[in-house]
């Protein structure tokens, strides 16, 4: 039994990066076009809006909850920026610091109604995608405004030959893979998804884990919509629609339990990077959209085959 | 005497727990009379259940896996692959039609399996599960159609799900109604539906007690795919079209109602009647949002807000019965 779960572990441990390595040496030798340094700027930038995304939805699973608003939460950024930023260019940085607090805002309604009302987090943040959903297009049902230079120079650029948005997750990734395994916060919170009632008992405060998590899964996904309103240069309204999704695959991908408890950013980073590059790989191959589709709903139910083997263990 | 209050109490908020969708479909039948009286007339409502026949149908296959404490995602999917494939197979003459609903029907069938199989042996979250059969089956569905409407409807098909018995009340309504009724006799008066609950209820319980708790579980995703086949047939036969993506987000309509009626994610509650009363707060709070001349786009927001209100309030009820 103790070797069985030792041996689980370390498959949850290193399988992405076998998944990540394998698929990154498959591409750069099958495929010329794939080594092309401007290619891997753009699978870079693509992982980039994808990873803040799923870096926030870590912190809501490793407490135990799922988080289905991120998707619309970024939609609602990509929208909102650009509609801000076309009345008024100039005002990048209040735009972008407002787009901040209002994601991390709705993660803070999330975290109150979740704690409040005692309803599963799946239904509540599915109840919010479709709240979310509804103002958007009520909003707006075309693409409104445009995104500023200086976003889309954050989306799209480079620094020193090296996509910006990239040095974004970077950064994101290195503090936010250390708040949650070093800090006391992050024993908190992983203790907290574990076993909420032994986490209770030892004092920590499971309702303030479960707002925090929503709150900077909220503020991440407006971060990643950012980047991806640059990235668009226009407010799409459709632009969030299923992220939410690729989000969770990603999480899952990197080994992380659903169950909450067990964790790690950096394995989300990985997760996403080797979807970027599996999506690139069969683009380049010219593979069509909708095979591309049915081959992304086959790695997914792989992946928690090989990665979720128990739902008991919680 | 305390000690009886609380039982009494306890009664109270079961009862309140199970009926309470009923009160609530009666003050929104009722809202909606003080806003149109056209809910008033039989024509106007049955066409009302008849709009919100495919949901209705998928949405009794999915009270199975959620009583049992799972849940399918995959289900818009499978309507839409469903719904191509009727179409195409039928190709426009009468002679099909048998042949198209059946091979519909297997394939809903086939799906259902394959969730219920991997399920049932590898315990995996089915949340995630179906996710993941969804995208797949949604890719399938769109190499199979191309991407594009495809297929025709036979002349005949349509004519019959739409005609008016009565001059008032549409086949397609009653096609609803009947399943609905079937799948409540399912749950209600055979071993199948007693174990759900069970299963549902206690999981580790009910595996120990010697329940089929694999087969019970793969019977109940098969259920879920066919009656999502079902679904995907009424759809066609309601717009005439085999678009693609016509029940894409279907599944949030599904677990709406379903929800709404009291079968809860955790499982071992709730039931068919209860899934029915949802469907049609759910369309007659549409067709409110519609009449009083909101938005088209609000409907999502009143959806959002019944599933979350809907929750909270079974929650705060469950809490009070002592589960």
């Amino acid at each position: 039994m103790a070797l069985a779960t030792t041996r689980r572990l370390n498959i949850e441990n290193t399988g992405i990066w076998v998944l990540l390595a394998l698929t990154v040496l498959f591409a750069s030798i099958t495929i010329p076009a794939f080594r092309d340094p401007a290619n891997l700027a753009n699978v870079l930038r693509q992982s980039s809006i994808l990873g803040l995304i799923a870096i926030g939805q870590t912190f809501v699973i490793a407490a135990g909850m799922i988080d289905l608003s991120v998707g619309m939460i970024a939609g609602m950024v990509v929208v909102l920026a650009c509609w801000a930023l076309g009345l008024d260019p100039s005002l990048t940085i209040l735009v972008m610091g407002s787009a901040l607090v209002v994601g991390a805002g709705v993660g803070a309604f999330n975290g109150i109604l979740v704690n409040a009302l005692r309803i599963h987090p799946l239904i509540l943040t599915f109840g919010m995608l479709s709240v979310l959903q509804g103002l958007i297009f009520t909003f707006t049902d075309r693409s409104v405004g445009l995104a500023s230079p200086l976003l889309q120079l954050l989306a799209n650029g480079n620094l020193v030959g090296v996509p910006i948005a990239a040095l974004i997750l970077l950064g994101a990734m290195v503090a936010m893979h250390w708040l949650l395994s070093s800090t006391r916060f992050g024993y908190h919170l992983l203790a907290a998804g574990g076993n909420p009632e032994s986490a209770r008992r030892a004092g920590i405060n499971v309702e303030r884990m479960r707002f925090l998590a929503f709150v900077i899964s909220g503020a991440c996904a407006a971060a990643g919509g950012l980047l991806l309103a640059g990235r668009l240069g226009t407010g799409y309204p459709l632009a969030g629609t299923g992220l939410e999704l690729d989000a969770i695959v990603a999480v899952v991908l990197g080994g992380t339990a659903l169950a909450g408890g067990r964790a790690s950013v950096i394995r989300t980073v990985a997760g996403v990077v080797a979807l970027a590059t599996m999506s690139n790989v069969l683009n380049l191959l010219e593979v069509s959209a909708f095979v591309q589709m049915f081959l992304k709903g086959l790695i997914v139910v792989a992946a928690i085959l090989v990665n979720q083997p128990r739902r008991e263990l919680r | 005497m305390s000690g009886e209050t609380i039982i009494r109490g306890e009664f109270a908020a079961g009862l309140m727990s199970r009926y309470a969708i009923f009160a609530v479909l009666v003050v929104t039948y009722l809202a909606a009379v003080a806003v149109s009286d056209a809910f008033l007339q039989l024509g106007y409502m049955s066409n009302v259940v008849r709009q919100i026949a495919p949901v209705g149908i998928a949405a009794i296959g999915v009270t199975f896996v959620m009583i049992l404490g799972g849940v399918d995602l995959s289900i818009g999917a499978v309507i839409s692959l469903t719904s191509v494939i009727c179409a195409v197979q039928m190709g426009g003459n009468p002679d099909n039609v048998a042949i198209a609903i059946t091979l519909a029907c297997a394939a809903g069938l086939s799906i259902g399996l394959i969730n219920g199989v991997i399920i049932a042996f590898s315990r995996v979250s089915p949340f995630i599960l179906t996710l993941g059969t969804g995208m797949a089956v949604l890719g399938l569905t769109q190499i199979y159609s191309g991407g594009t409407a495809r297929g025709v409807v036979s002349p005949g098909f349509r004519e019959f799900f739409n005609y008016r018995l009565a001059d008032s009340v549409p086949v397609l309504a009653i096609a609803f109604l009947g399943l609905a009724v079937l799948g409540w006799l399912i749950q209600r008066h055979t071993l199948f539906g007693q174990r759900l609950y069970l299963i549902g209820s206690n999981h580790r319980a009910a595996a120990l007690a010697g329940i089929p708790v694999a087969a019970t579980t793969i019977a109940a995703y098969a259920f879920s795919g066919l009656f999502g086949a079902l679904a995907g047939i009424a759809l066609l036969a309601r717009s005439g079209v085999s678009s693609t993506l016509s029940g894409q987000g279907l599944e949030f309509q599904v677990l709406a109602a379903v929800v709404l009626g009291g079968t809860t994610f955790e499982g071992g509650r709730g039931g068919v009647p209860g899934t029915v009363a949802g469907v049609l707060v759910l369309v007659i709070a549409f067709n409110l949002v519609n009449i009083s001349g909101l938005p088209y786009h609000m409907q999502l927001v009143v959806m959002g807000a019944i599933i979350i209100s809907a929750s909270a309030i079974y929650g705060q009820i469950n809490a009070r019965a002592g589960n």
